[in-house]
């Protein structure tokens, strides 16, 4: 079992996270962030999206929080990155080769664009990427709405297959977006925040834990579920397909620098986009209480897979490597739903076989009324539940001024149908088609409770 | 639906890739299939041998229905 390790030297790998506020968005004549503003080329960065031979245009749109638009589909969602560490780029292992076990994972700094993000969309692909409302009702279940966004509107040449349209698509927003860093970020920043996260020891390090001589505090875990079913249903994690891939410990600051990305075309509600990855707040929060308010023994992902036997396997697998961190409990969130509550259902099951309480994050599909089987499935285990929200509850959404992408395709979205178009030009859709609304990790503000 | 149509008194056999969901919903005669893009074929087979693993589920879903049980029973 393949473990990603420390960078000789600095034990545990120590990350600083510079973060500079971007308040507002244009186009000029060279990239760059002036008084908070980010000013992108516009010539240069279509140039550079244009030079993958798939995509034949590529329209620059940006879209400002509470503003009267609309962006659909969107594919994914972006937070452009800077690592000031040589040699260890973002987004390693896809935009430039990168292997973790064989290169370690050095300390030291990384500065992200907050406020800002990069936004892909295009024609649909997968018929389940979903909806941005940058105003109205819609923009209270996504934080995206309250962010300033680069909107990359897509189009490919005729004849690209699938899969190709979906990575040509999936890698224009990396590269936008490492575009954008490399070219506002990279010089003598004096601005911004600054926060500096510990990761937990190695299993087996026998050095200056932060614990040390302090009363004992208890130890907890992460399992992070990773969409990987195949059927443009995947996330990659140092550009291996995770399906491809055993169960394995991460260095859990490893996903500030985008590790781990989303390639997924699913329901748009609970995918994790990029961003999510990014900015996981489950991994953040362990890592900011970590060694106060308990000890954050370590990250272990694992994927979702489409045969009984790969779901076993993988659950197995998964529930040992936790076990070897000697947690007392563990968080486990789930990314998708419907088959992928049995995957959640054997990691909670195995898990707690090995005396090792668990905790689940997953959301609700209980019907429009919410008086429906919530989950697939189910164990008598699983006795400790967050939900993060029912995504079929309907909400009506008005129509917009604006509209960046195809808002034809509002009735082939999961979560829409060919009767959600009222008279009045509203849609009637299910919180399913809200980009992040009932995100598993715990973005967002809404939950249910069991009565 | 397989809970529905025994309801009415007739026997299902269910066929299915994650058993283990088919346990929870409550199916009684239960026969694993091959995976969830694809849960009655398999195309990295031939087409012979393809052909052979269908057949081999409608048997075996055909085989369950005859067999009396008394409990969850997995037809593997």
């Amino acid at each position: 079992m393949s473990y990603a390790r420390p960078h000789a030297g600095v034990h545990p790998v120590t990350h600083l996270w510079r973060k500079i506020t971007v308040t507002d968005l244009g186009f000029s004549s060279a990239t760059r962030v002036e008084n908070g503003k980010l000013l992108i080329d516009k010539g240069e960065l279509t140039a550079l999206l244009r030079s993958d031979p798939n995509i034949k245009d590529v329209q620059l749109t940006i879209a400002r929080p509470g503003d009267p638009v609309r962006i659909i589909p969107v594919k994914d969602v972006i937070e452009p990155r800077l690592s000031r560490i040589p040699g260890y780029p973002v987004f390693p292992g896809v935009l430039s080769a990168w292997d973790p076990d064989s290169d370690g994972i050095p300390s030291g700094e990384i500065v992200s664009l907050c406020g800002m993000v990069v936004t892909t969309v295009g024609s649909i692909v997968g018929f389940q990427e979903g909806i941005i409302d940058m105003s109205g009702p819609g923009a209270r279940y996504s934080l995206f709405s309250g962010m300033h966004h680069l909107v990359l509107d897509i189009s490919v040449k005729e004849g690209t297959e699938r899969h190709e349209h979906e990575k040509s698509v999936r890698l224009a927003g990396f590269k936008a977006s490492d575009y954008i860093a490399r070219s506002s970020l990279d010089g003598p920043l004096s601005s911004g925040t600054l926060e500096t996260l510990y990761n937990p020891a190695d299993p087996g390090f026998h050095g200056s834990g932060q614990s040390g001589g302090r009363k004992r505090v208890p130890g907890i875990a992460y399992l992070y579920m990773l969409q990987s079913q195949g059927l443009l249903h995947d996330t990659y994690y140092c550009g291996v397909d995770v399906k491809k891939m055993p169960p394995r410990r991460i260095v859990p600051t490893e996903v500030l620098f985008g590790a781990i990305v989303s390639g997924n075309c699913v329901s748009a509600c609970d995918k994790n986009t990029t961003y999510h990855h990014q900015n996981n707040p489950i991994i953040l929060d362990l890592l900011r209480g970590h060694g106060v308010d308990w000890d954050f023994v370590g990250c272990v992902i694992t994927n979702e897979n489409v045969t009984l036997g790969d779901k076993q396997r993988s659950s197995t697998q998964a529930a040992e490597l936790i076990a070897s961190l000697d947690p007392d409990g563990v968080i486990v969130s789930k990314e998708g739903f419907g088959n992928p509550d049995a995957d959640l259902m054997m990691n909670c099951s195995k898990i707690e076989a090995h005396g090792i309480k668990t905790v689940l994050l997953t959301d609700e599909f209980a019907g429009q009324d919410g008086a429906s089987q919530s989950l697939v499935d189910s164990h008598p285990n699983a006795d400790a539940i967050v939900s993060t929200g029912n995504a079929n509850e309907v909400i009506v959404l008005p129509p917009m001024e604006r509209v960046i992408g195809d808002d034809r395709v509002i009735t082939e979205l999961a979560g829409g149908s060919n009767k959600c178009r009222l008279p009045d030009g509203s849609v009637a859709i299910e919180l399913q088609a809200l980009i992040g609304s009932t995100n598993q990790l715990g973005f967002e503000r809404i939950s249910s409770r069991f009565k | 639906m397989a809970k529905e149509i025994e309801r009415a008194g007739i026997p299902v056999a269910h066929i299915c890739s994650i058993i283990t969901i088919s346990q929870t919903v409550g199916a009684n005669r239960i026969v694993p299939a091959v995976a969830i893009p694809h849960p009655l074929g398999n195309p990295r087979l031939p087409p012979e041998e393809e052909k052979e693993v269908r057949r081999n589920l409608l048997r075996k879903a055909l085989a369950a229905l005859q067999t009396p049980i008394e409990e969850q029973t997995v037809f593997s």
